[in-house]
């Protein structure tokens, strides 16, 4: 009897560890909450505690690059997750007082968030933009998949998000909707006798795109697989690559950054014209939507109107 | 399609109603990335367990080693496991090895104890009936330490259970999955429904599976029944 309760007990432990260690696998792992040393002297920015992620305390259009562009030092960066719960919680909660958030997040309109001005342009135009391994590239799949990004806007991402993480609707069942509304779900040949395994990012805008994809493709007579939420870049990329995966939704301005750090491309057009230099050969971008899903700094309403804040640059003024 | 409130613990019944289909996948997947390296792992662990309970010397290196490899992170283990396997990033595969390198590490010890908790005199008496040691080891050792080797069964089960669902961060669907997105969904509040659906789940199965090993064990070993009715 004992030793049935001792396996139970262990058995309990082990879940509880499981559990705790999937909900703090983005805090943990560049060591949270690591500090920067304020060099920017007396400026507003040294008195806030910017979120993100964790490669934001190092990608080129992070921390080194608000440091180099805006002349900007944060008090402190706590590493957090990309734009998702970590973050969007800590600055609810006054945990951070900045944090990179993505402009089609739905909680910035939700909490009456000021998404400050980026008047140097640090972060580059991030254009939804289909992945796709090149052997996997046919005109037909190419055909279906540009009809969509013609039609997405930067609007419709943010309704999309909306519908998913503040209504919390089915991805599935979204894309669908937003299919028939724009009349791409008419059944036809286009991409017949294609064969596709579909990934998505695990973020939910990111999932959403890509059961788009899917059902757009399958109306059009491809036959088509997903494997959705895979994980970060990290993850994904390598899967795409090594031909797990065959397509993902990905936006211009980091996947140019992913394969070229010395990119200094800005613009979409810029952007979009850089990326099949920069792409191995096994990856082609098809057409670019407008949509766009940026990184931007984002603060509350009260810490905005405290410093009287509006624009990125005005971080690097005395408080 | 999920109200805009139904986000309370006790909405998992509607949750589960709306993402059938895909839960029942997940559900799958898990049972069989739990179930596949324990069976493996013991066919592993048993010949290390029995070489450690055969040369006294190999016990303390043998079971010590195969102990710390439990100390090794899962999470740690799942991203490297494609690079040590040569293996690609989304291979179910890097689970099971990964999984099975725990349970040979929790069996070994099991096994060697297990083999050692044979009462001597009935080796001995087999030695006397002029069992060879491959005969005795079969038909009196394995099954007289089958008790002890489905005890530590139980834990390795149980423990991959759960851990099984850290894989989901390296995008192998299980169970594992429910977690991620009831945590991506909760940015407005706590959002219940597929955490506690994949919490329920995976105690289920675990209890299940648990009670699959206790039920073999009892198959194999009718004597015990025999002498604990006398």
């Amino acid at each position: 009897m004992n030793r049935r309760i001792a396996t139970a007990l262990t058995g309990g432990t082990v879940l509880l560890t499981a559990l705790t260690a999937c909900g703090e696998s983005g805090s943990s792992s560049a060591g949270g909450g690591e500090s920067t040393p304020a060099g920017g002297g007396d400026t507003i920015a040294a008195d806030l505690v910017l979120g993100g992620p964790p490669e934001f305390q190092t990608r080129p259009d992070g921390v080194p690059g608000l440091e180099e562009v805006y002349g900007i030092t944060f008090g402190e960066f706590r590493s957090l997750d990309a734009g998702g719960p970590l973050t969007v919680n800590a600055l609810a909660n006054g945990q951070i007082d900045a944090a990179d958030i993505f402009t089609t997040d739905p909680n910035i309109a939700a909490n009456d968030w000021v998404v400050l001005e980026d008047p140097e342009n640090l972060f580059a135009a991030q254009n939804v933009v289909p992945l796709i391994s090149t052997e996997e590239a046919t005109d037909g799949v190419a055909a279906v998949l540009n009809a969509v990004s013609a039609e997405l806007t930067t609007e419709d991402l943010i309704a999309l998000n909306e519908q998913v993480i503040i209504d919390r609707q089915d991805p599935a069942a979204v894309a669908g909707q937003w299919l028939a509304e724009r009349g791409l779900d008419a059944t036809g040949t286009q991409a017949a006798g294609t064969d596709l395994t579909i990934g998505s990012a695990n973020f939910p805008e990111n999932i959403t795109l890509a059961n788009i994809y899917a059902q757009a493709l399958q109306a059009q007579g491809a036959t088509v697989e997903t494997q959705l939420n895979i994980g970060s870049r990290e993850v994904y990329m390598p899967a795409l690559q090594d031909g797990s995966i065959d397509l993902i939704p990905e936006y211009t301005g980091v996947l140019l950054e992913h394969f070229d750090e010395e990119a200094t491309a800005v613009s979409s057009e810029e952007v979009y014209a850089a990326l099949p230099e920069a792409l191995p050969e096994n990856l082609t971008v098809l057409e670019q939507s407008e949509a766009q899903d940026k990184d931007a700094i984002v603060v509350t309403r009260e810490t905005a109107e405290e410093y009287g804040l509006t624009s990125i640059a005005d971080l690097a003024e005395q408080p | 399609m999920n109200s805009a409130d139904g986000s309370a613990p006790w909405d998992l019944f509607g949750y589960f109603a709306d993402h059938r289909a895909e839960v029942l996948d997940l559900l799958w997947a898990h049972t069989w990335l739990s179930v596949l390296p324990v069976v493996i792992g013991l066919l592993v662990a048993f010949p290390i367990g029995w070489l450690a309970r055969r040369y006294r010397w190999a016990y303390p290196p043998v079971v010590s080693v195969s102990g710390l490899l439990y100390t090794i992170p899962s999470l740690a283990l799942f991203v490297v496991m494609p690079t040590v396997l040569g293996t690609q990033i989304l291979d179910p595969l890097n689970v099971v090895a990964a999984l099975t390198l725990y349970t040979v590490a929790l069996l070994v010890r099991v096994v060697a104890d297990g083999l050692a908790a044979v009462p001597d005199d009935a080796v001995q008496a087999a030695t006397a009936m002029g069992f060879t040691r491959l005969q005795r080891l079969r038909t009196v050792e394995l099954p007289l330490a089958v008790p002890v080797i489905a005890a530590g069964l139980r834990v390795a089960m149980v423990a991959n259970v759960s851990l099984v669902a850290i894989a989901a961060t390296i995008g192998i669907p299980q169970l594992g999955q429910l977690f991620i997105t009831g945590f991506q969904l909760s940015v407005t509040g706590p959002y219940y429904p597929p955490i506690v659906l994949g919490i329920v789940l995976c105690v289920a199965l675990a209890l299940l599976l648990d009670r699959l090993i206790v039920l073999g064990a009892r198959l194999v070993t009718p004597w015990q029944r025999v002498s604990a009715a006398r």
